[in-house]
């Protein structure tokens, strides 16, 4: 009786069991890594309706982030400031650059700009402002040096790893209260960040939620 | 150490018994169902729908090959932040802002404080400075919320039914008024809450046309008691019972904690009932009525009694105070009045009649409002000569300008004569009395305009109908259940361009429709003596109310001879042997139907039957036996040539000789959550015989009505005796001692020493988050109930599922009868509100596959939603069966297409409804357990602010004493729920703990809840003839027997485990 598979047949289900597993793991390899925060979402750099620069305001100029996002030492939210936070100085600097436009626009009409939103928080997790200021955690732990930025990307992962390596170990980011809106602070000279994380934790008592699930979810 | 036998004892059969229901009772296979599954069997194929399992399955594949379609768009969604233009005062975007305001109501108003996130009101509180509530509210304020976002609201005006605007209205309202300049055959109607704009725009409107005719109704009002007060103290006065100066209250046929009070009686009735140690003064509350009531559930002695006879006990009543107190005034009013021939318990009389005169002028007798006025004139005589007059019933002057009835309007307008009728709100065509026959009256105007939140019946019938603005949307003013004025604040835009009542009057009269101004206008005229009105105004603005506006009482001689002649006047209440008398109940929740399209209520269930989506006929077990029915069994009610079907519901506690319905259901035209549901009793009443009639037949007509009942939903196996546990005064003075009295009850008193094979992390927070409840002060209401389902997102899941025990309430108030033997006729009644217990050794912790639910330092259980799989091992190993599954995608689903299939049904939430939901608070999706979380966005709102507060001063962060509270505790009107931290010492949770009548659940489980109760005391009178049924521990089937006694565990270490 004749075979009825060629001989080459033999291997054939290792070489199917072969290339699933090779499939398989690039399947796994491929969504470990680009379904990642990491991946997905730093960088992420859309285009803004009006063209306002980070880094003439707040870096050349030196203007306080709290001038603009006024409440976020009182809200959970760090606010878009108003047009007529825009409008309180360029009424009168630049006040017909055509890059200004939809700011004018937007003050005569009274309909509002809409910028697009960089940063979210899943809406399971509930991130609150005000008490990460309060306690010493700079902007730019989770936002970069947004006073370098022409354009505002994101520039940390805000996965929940990312969240709980500072609830964890606040003192590798804490910084007296007062240097928290001052992005370019460093560590005086002859300390380290941990040294003095590790003084404020102790001062402060500074005890973030790390196994209370619902100091974030709720 | 002996073998620890950790079977649960059996429940023992004779002695004293708790029992949720009739099933538990008579251990019918349904309940065991209930107690050993989850679910009842079946109860995933029960459907209200037509797309079955298979089909759902063939139509699966087609959607997960659409799914792999539709992945290749995975791009990022741009999303956009949109911030205000002009900042706006106050409004941080983010926090919650809040605004005093008022909730118009026929019993007074409710003094409020809407919570408002960034425009969008949320959330109502009482008003923690008004004297009245003070910070507590109701059911009906709690969900009011929602009628302001139902989607189904009138969005427009219509004429003739067709969509119409509002300028065609104007010019329609102006030719109405040109063809009358004296106001000749113009007419209005009115609802019962009184606004004193309105008062004032009435009198502008009848100055202006002289002729107009006025009327005013309110379906569950209490005219009948107005009549009997204007006889006994004449004309003009209403009378208001002062609940915390009575320690002895005598209710005949009122249920004065329940529907037919406010929550002033309930605070005064609550103020007297509070039992700090042993020995502590309490009030005395004796009850008779019909039917199972919450005031029948706080009484110490209860008389179950048919309303139709109600004056005979009354008569009885009256006379033996008037023998004991020498009073021959009352004697012969007494025995004057005309009664049915009644069977009275005469020591139950006489023992009631001395107690209440020896306690003259601390005592009070009040009378149901669907009594004949006679009957309510003569009680006002008892308590004349009980000398409460001015102390425990104290008399005001009526603040509304009387009006003419709905039979006198409905007789005006038959002649023909009226050309215009302007019904402001209400809704008569459905609610008016049968004999009334108001439909024909309305019909025979030439135009009626209807001003209404939602196009109901009457809206169908008329002309015009105008959407209304809800009273959140526009100013108003109001007067409290203290007669204290007050400014309705809006706290939001019309969304649907409605207009109030205020502006309708002032487009009659002719002035500018600007209802602040016109606020403002009444306000300055009703205290032009104020200095500085400006300020003044502002400052009532932000207190909620004008300070030192309360009505002052007044002293009217009681006017016996009177009350005598209105005796010998009034006729007889026939009682007509082998029938039933049917008595009409205002629903607590629907009201009159005009609540019928609110979710939140018809899924309430009913305080007392557990009934939710239904109204039913009560009747007691002998009277079901008679008819040989049992609850869910159609009966046919007649009387004369009308007739109803409705399903019968056996209610323990009810007269023999009496029916009880509660109208407002059966509405037809209303939104899609209020249609087909209940069944409409309305055209049985009628104005000539009042909210009860007798004479009623009722028959089995063999049909079967599925009626969705939540009372054995929570069963937990026989463990009614243990885990309500009450005494009486007396036996607990007895037992002041005794620091295990209340802990070594039921079973606890037979179970071995607690230990724990687990070593859980230690509970080291700061803080340690607990809640009591006062079993004593509670009284069943389930304002807890609305108010956690407004604060926590809690969605509505419709009949069929509340049928299927999938009701989403993350807290429930169980009602427990209890009695000697099993005795269903005359038990007693304890309600107990029952929530997540946050034990620290939680069993559902244990068996969680993938750690959803965990504990937190500060002592919650805490539920991770995006963790949760959907194992629901948790909910099966809860002791208390607190734990909610979504089985369906509630939010998303309107309750009639839960089982559509996912692609053709529509999904997605009404944008309204997306307006009210917190927006701390996750809104869960399907396939996730949810339970009470302690409120934990507003610990954590609190944690957060003592976090702020202390910013880099070096200050430990700590939350101070009960600076905020969770909702269930904020609402209740008794303050029997308590909710704090127990580590803080100054925390009134901390303090109650340490109360010898607070005791934990299932202590003998070891679960170490962070939830206490405190013990319910009754107060019975020793001398009564049923004393020796009342409240008491020792006679319970598990109660002290000293062989039994283990050496006491160690006590709630509430935090730390030992």
């Amino acid at each position: 009786m004749a075979n009825i598979f060629p001989r080459w047949s033999n291997w054939l289900p290792f070489k199917i069991i072969f290339c699933l597993l090779v499939l398989g793991g690039g399947v796994s390899a491929g969504v470990w890594y680009y379904l990642n925060p990491a991946y997905m979402r730093v960088g992420y750099q859309p285009a803004q309706p009006v063209p306002f620069s980070h880094k003439i305001h707040s870096g050349q100029l030196g203007m306080d982030c709290r001038y603009c996002h006024s409440y976020v030492e009182t809200s959970a939210y760090s606010n878009i400031p108003t047009t007529q936070v825009c409008m309180n100085c360029h009424s009168q600097i630049k006040s017909d650059s055509p890059k200004l436009q939809l700011v004018r626009d937007s003050w005569e009409s009274g309909k509002p700009v809409e910028w697009v939103q960089i940063h979210k928080t899943p809406e399971h997790a509930y991130f609150h402002h005000s008490v990460h200021v309060a306690r010493g955690v700079s902007c730019v732990s989770c936002h970069g040096k947004v006073n370098e930025m022409e354009v505002v990307h994101h520039a940390e992962t805000h996965s929940m790893a990312w969240c709980l390596d500072c609830h964890r170990n606040p003192e590798n980011h804490l910084r007296p209260v007062s240097e928290v809106t001052n992005l370019d602070w460093e560590p005086p000279a002859g300390t380290t960040q941990q040294k003095i994380g590790a003084a404020l934790v102790e001062k402060l008592h500074v005890n973030p939620p790390v196994k209370n699930c619902a100091g974030c979810h709720r | 150490m002996s073998k620890r036998i950790l079977q649960h004892p059996a429940e023992s059969t004779t002695g004293k018994r708790y029992w949720r229901s009739l099933g538990q009772l008579q251990d019918t296979p349904e309940f065991r169902s209930w107690m050993d599954r989850e679910f009842p069997q079946g109860a995933a194929e029960i459907q209200g729908d037509d797309v079955s399992r298979r089909g759902f399955l063939q139509f699966m594949g087609a959607s997960v090959a659409l799914a792999g379609l539709s992945l290749s768009a995975c791009r990022r969604p741009l999303k956009n932040l949109v911030p205000f233009t002009k900042g706006v005062e106050w409004s941080v975007p983010g926090k919650a802002l809040f605004f005093t305001s008022a909730m118009p109501s026929r019993n007074g108003a409710m003094p409020l404080v809407v919570t408002t996130f960034d425009g969008r009101p949320t959330k109502i509180e009482g008003n923690p400075m008004h004297p009245v509530n003070q910070g507590t509210t109701d059911v009906w304020a709690q969900s009011s919320i929602l009628d302001l976002y139902d989607p189904q609201r009138s969005k427009g005006y219509l004429f003739g039914r067709k969509p119409s605007d509002a300028a065609s209205f104007e010019k329609a309202l102006g030719e109405l008024l040109k063809g009358t300049p004296d106001g000749a055959g113009l007419a209005f109607l009115t609802d019962g809450t009184v606004s004193p704009t309105q008062e004032r725009l009435r009198a502008e409107v009848l100055k202006k046309f002289p002729k107009a005719v006025w009327a005013s109704f309110e379906p569950n009002g209490s005219e009948l008691e107005a009549s009997a007060v204007s006889a006994a103290f004449g004309p003009g006065h209403h009378a208001v019972p002062v609940l915390q100066k009575a320690d002895i209250i005598l209710t005949v046929d009122r249920d004065i904690l329940g529907v037919e009070g406010d929550i002033a009686a309930i605070r005064g009735f609550a103020a007297g009932r509070k039992a700090d140690k042993a020995g502590t003064k309490m009030n005395r509350l004796y009850v008779v009525e019909n039917r199972y009531t919450l005031t029948g559930g706080m009484s110490d002695h209860r008389l179950r009694l048919a309303a139709s006879r109600s004056g005979a006990f009354l008569k009885a009543l009256a006379l033996q105070v008037a023998k004991l107190a020498g009073d021959a005034g009352l004697a012969k009013a007494a025995s004057e009045l005309k009664v049915a021939e009644t069977k009275i318990k005469d020591r139950w009389v006489e023992e009631c009649a001395a107690d209440l005169v020896a306690h003259k002028g601390a005592a009070l007798v009040l009378v149901g409002q669907r009594q004949p006025a006679a009957v309510q004139a003569l009680g006002f005589a008892v308590n004349a000569a009980l000398g409460g007059l001015g102390t425990t019933l104290e008399l005001r002057k009526t603040a509304a300008t009387p009006a003419l009835s709905i039979s006198a309007l409905a007789e005006e307008l038959r002649k023909g004569k009226t050309s215009a009728l302007f019904i402001l709100g209400g809704n008569p065509v459905f609610n008016a009395p049968a004999d009334v026959r108001w439909a024909d009256a309305q019909g025979a105007v030439k135009t009626v305009v209807h001003l209404s939140l939602e196009s109901n019946e009457t809206s169908v019938a008329a002309q015009w109908h105008v959407p209304a603005a809800h009273y959140l949307e526009q100013w108003g003013d109001a007067l409290a259940v203290d007669g204290s004025h007050m400014v309705v604040q809006p706290v939001i835009m019309p969304l649907y361009n409605g207009l109030s009542s205020i502006e309708l009057l002032a487009k009659v009269v002719g002035t500018e429709p600007d209802a602040l101004a016109l606020v403002q206008k009444t306000f300055v005229e009703a205290f032009s003596t104020q200095a500085d009105l400006t300020s003044f105004w502002a400052k009532s603005l932000k207190a909620g109310f004008v300070e030192g506006s309360r009505a002052s009482a007044v002293t009217p001689a009681l006017q016996v001879d009177a009350v005598a002649k209105a005796c010998a006047e009034a006729s007889a209440v026939r009682v007509v042997e082998n029938t039933f008398e049917l008595v009409f109940i205002t629903d607590s929740k629907v009201d009159d139907g005009r609540y019928a399209n609110n979710g939140w209520l018809q899924e309430l269930p009913d305080p007392i039957t557990k009934l939710t989506w239904d109204n039913a006929a009560l009747l007691s077990p002998a009277a079901a036996k008679k008819l040989a029915v049992e609850t869910g069994d159609v009966l046919k009610l007649s009387v004369g040539e009308k007739s109803v079907e409705i399903a019968a519901l056996v209610l323990p506690g009810h007269a023999d000789d009496s029916i009880s319905v509660a109208v407002g259901y059966g509405r037809t035209e209303v939104g899609s959550v209020g249609r087909k549901v209940g069944v409409d009793v309305f055209p049985l009443l009628t104005a000539a015989e009042g909210r009860f009639r007798v004479g009623v037949t009722a028959a089995k007509t063999g049909r079967k009505y599925a009626l969705a009942v939540t009372q054995e939903h929570g069963a937990l196996e026989g463990r009614g005796a243990d885990i309500t546990r009450q005494s009486t005064k007396q036996e607990w003075a007895e037992n002041e001692a005794n620091p295990d009295y209340f802990l070594k009850m039921g079973i606890d008193a037979h179970a071995p020493a607690n230990f724990s094979l687990y070593t859980n992390p230690p509970l080291d927070d700061i803080h340690a988050w607990g809640m009591t409840v006062d079993l004593n002060s509670c009284i069943g209401c389930a304002a807890c109930m609305t108010a956690c389902q407004a604060e926590n997102n809690i969605p509505i899941v419709g009949k069929e599922q509340v049928i299927g025990g999938r009701e989403m309430h993350w807290m429930r108030t169980d009602r427990y009868f209890a009695s000697e033997g099993g005795d269903a006729d005359e038990p007693e009644m304890v309600s107990q509100p029952m929530m997540c217990q946050h034990c620290e050794n939680a069993p559902c912790e244990t068996v969680c596959p993938v750690n959803a639910t965990v504990h937190s330092e500060d002592g919650l259980n805490v539920m991770a939603y995006n963790r949760c799989i959907g194992t629901r091992y948790c909910a099966n190993n809860c002791p208390f069966k607190v734990r909610r599954f979504n089985f369906f995608d509630y939010n998303e689903r309107s309750i009639t297409s839960l089982y559509k299939w996912n692609l053709i049904s529509d999904k997605g939430m009404p944008e309204s409804l997306q307006m009210q939901k917190n927006p701390n608070v996750t809104v869960r999706m399907r396939g996730v357990m949810e339970k009470c979380t302690f409120c934990v966005q507003r610990i954590q709102e609190a944690k957060i602010t003592s976090k702020v507060h202390a910013g880099d001063s070096g200050v430990q962060p700590r939350v101070p004493a009960d600076v905020f509270t969770s909702a269930c505790a904020q609402v209740c009107p008794t303050d029997a729920i308590v909710f704090g931290d127990l580590r803080n010492p100054d925390s009134k949770v901390a303090k109650l703990n340490k109360d010898q009548r607070s005791y934990r659940l299932l202590e003998y489980l070891n679960t170490q809840n962070r939830v206490s109760y405190l013990a319910r005391i009754r107060n019975p009178n020793l001398k009564m003839p049923d004393a020796a049924r009342a409240g008491s521990a020792s006679k319970d089937a598990h109660g002290h027997h000293g062989e039994h006694q283990q050496p006491a565990a160690p006590k709630a270490t509430n935090g730390g485990h030992a």
